[in-house]
């Protein structure tokens, strides 16, 4: 993004955390739409298989989390690792055959979610270490008062397509632009953790659940309209958010697959380029390899 | 009007202290730091029929919240608790009182008791309540079609539903988009209440303007059989059980007690003259147990 912003004063945090297992209960079972029973896999552990630009929908899973999960067992630090770590940060296997492996943060969800490369991906399991070098917390587009950067990298902001218009407006590149119809679970959470679920992308399931929103892939940008999220996630008309996509398929009603905040701000203050190439996976992870 | 014989469960309700971190300050939508007031615990001075703007408050519902200190109870005392249950004060300054549960809140869960003013003010937190819990899996067997959840069969006698020759008839104060509906959605509507995302500076745009606590609200698209979430066409009533709130994606809360598809009910709005739970209809249903006394 052509774009100035203060990323030259933005502070660096060394932070640990842990690929952390699926978590169930002996009642194992939970509801689809239709009320009909499920247990699939999705949160937790290491998914393989499922990485930035593949679809978000259409897997036998639920709330499907794209590579590692980390937390950090302490549970006043896994908040401060969850707020503090921002989409596009390194991180870096600590622990285990994959050590030394170097992947990037796609998003929270309650866990911080790791894209690495799937060679990698299959040394790792639950209990593995992992380093997070945090960074992005605190950052500003200067030309661009308005708009409130959450949980993106420095890095992430150079690398996404868009630049500041002559008439002062931040273009940026989404794949899909998102009704405030489709806001699901996370409405009312605060912004720099977990994510946002979106509704009306259970493919396969009724007419009546559509939203058209089943061809959304992981890695994604999406702008999700009349949405604030400054100060926590809520309607607000004439807002506008733009995440990414950072987990998937859900059966799980009022869930579905979820963006983590980026960028939110007045609509007017936004130049939105329905671009089917704004996806993490092409414009950054491609360039970090 | 039930599918089988309901069965009743004396439960245990500790009446809850509002907490906080170790920090006083919440974010409001606008930015602005600010110390949440009536967010749980004993409310005073917030009653059935007042406005859901009227209070500086947080979430303030009309009454008393009820929790229990084990996290799984809580989670069946909110579960089973339905509104219109009759609630007896156990121990304390009030012991022998009773009022009536008028819904819930979600995420750990709380019941919320009406009392009166009174008896609010002679409660602490801490006193046992006890609520006879009686409701879940009622159902209205002429409409097969529409869910009934969180509600005891003496209020539903007692509200504006009518039942009988084709769709069901429900008398609420206004009709809102399923894009207004905040915390609570993704979550079990049997736990959970629902948040309207509107605000004394915009409740006009939605023709809220004149939402009272205890009233009957209609959202369409809005399915809550389980969870609850989008489903076009789909209409779901509730009850008014909090006041607004400050922070983002949170506002009045609703917990629902009726839902259904396209056809199954007609909603009759009316913004002046609706009455839903008001502290007559409280009042009735609190005489007409076996052996209340108030």
């Amino acid at each position: 993004m052509k774009v100035e912003t203060n990323a030259g004063a933005v502070v660096t945090q060394v932070l640990s955390g842990e690929v952390w297992p699926p978590l169930s209960d002996r009642h194992a079972f939970r509801v689809d739409p239709d009320g009909r029973p499920f247990s699939l896999p999705g949160m937790g552990g290491v998914t393989l298989g499922v990485h930035c630009g593949d679809p978000a929908t259409g897997y036998a899973g639920d709330h499907v989390e794209p590579g590692l999960s980390v937390r950090h067992r302490d549970p006043d630090a896994n908040m401060a690792l969850q707020f503090l770590t921002c989409v596009g940060n390194v991180v870096r296997v600590a622990d285990g055959p994959a050590a030394g492996a170097e992947g990037f943060v796609i998003g929270q969800h309650a866990y911080v979610l790791v894209d690495l490369p799937e060679d990698r991906m299959q040394q790792v399991a639950t209990g593995d270490g992992v380093t997070v070098f945090a960074v992005g917390q605190g950052l500003r587009l200067l030309e661009h008062p308005a708009i409130r950067v959450k949980n993106c990298s420095p890095d992430l902001v150079a690398s996404m397509p868009g630049a500041t218009l002559g008439d002062g407006r931040l273009e940026v590149h989404v794949a899909a632009v998102v009704p405030p119809e489709a806001v699901g679970a996370g409405s009312g959470m605060i912004s720099e953790y977990a994510n946002t679920d979106l509704m009306g992308a259970y493919a396969g399931l009724g007419d009546d659940l559509s939203l058209g929103l089943e061809g959304l892939r992981v890695g994604d940008l999406v702008a999700l309209t009349d949405q604030d999220h400054s100060y926590g996630r809520g309607y607000r008309e004439g807002h506008l958010t733009v995440g990414v996509i950072s987990t998937g398929h859900c059966m799980l009603f009022g869930h579905g697959p979820g963006p983590s905040s980026l960028l939110s701000g007045p609509a007017e203050a936004f130049s939105v380029v329905v671009d089917q190439d704004a996806n993490l996976g092409t414009f950054f992870a491609e360039g970090r390899s | 009007m039930t599918a089988g014989r309901l069965v009743a469960n004396n439960l245990l309700g500790v009446v809850e202290h509002p907490s906080s971190g170790g920090h006083p300050y919440q974010v409001a939508r606008s930015g602005e730091s600010y110390v949440p007031v009536g967010d749980g615990g004993i409310v005073l001075g917030v009653d059935l029929g007042d406005g859901v703007f009227d209070h500086v408050a947080d979430h303030a519902a009309p009454g008393v919240c009820l929790v229990h200190p084990d996290p799984a109870a809580r989670a069946s005392l909110t579960g089973l608790s339905c509104a219109g249950n009759l609630a007896t004060v156990r121990s304390g300054g009030q012991a022998g009182a009773t009022g009536v549960v008028i819904g819930k809140r979600g995420e750990s869960g709380r019941v919320i008791v009406h009392f009166g003013d009174d008896v609010r003010a002679g409660l602490r937190p801490g006193d046992h309540v006890a609520v006879r819990a009686e409701g879940q899996g009622l159902a209205l067997p002429e409409h097969p079609d529409v869910t009934v959840a969180n509600l005891s069969p003496a209020l539903l006698d007692r509200l504006p539903v009518r039942t009988g020759n084709g769709a069901v008839v429900v008398g609420v104060r206004c009709v809102l988009p399923s894009m207004l509906v905040g915390n609570g959605v993704g979550r079990p509507s049997v736990a959970w209440d629902i948040d309207l995302q509107v605000h004394a500076d915009t409740a006009e745009r939605w023709g809220a303007q004149e939402l009272r606590l205890g009233d009957l609200v209609a959202l369409s698209d809005v399915d809550a059989r389980w969870n609850i979430g989008y489903r076009r066409g789909w209409t779901t009533v509730g009850i008014v059980v909090h006041g607004g709130s400050p922070l983002p994606g949170h506002g009045p809360g609703v917990t629902p007690i009726l839902s259904g598809g396209p056809g199954t009910m007609v909603i009759d709005a009316d913004a002046r003259a609706h009455r839903g739970v008001t502290a007559r209809v409280v009042e009735e249903v609190a005489d007409a147990r076996p052996g209340a006394s108030r």
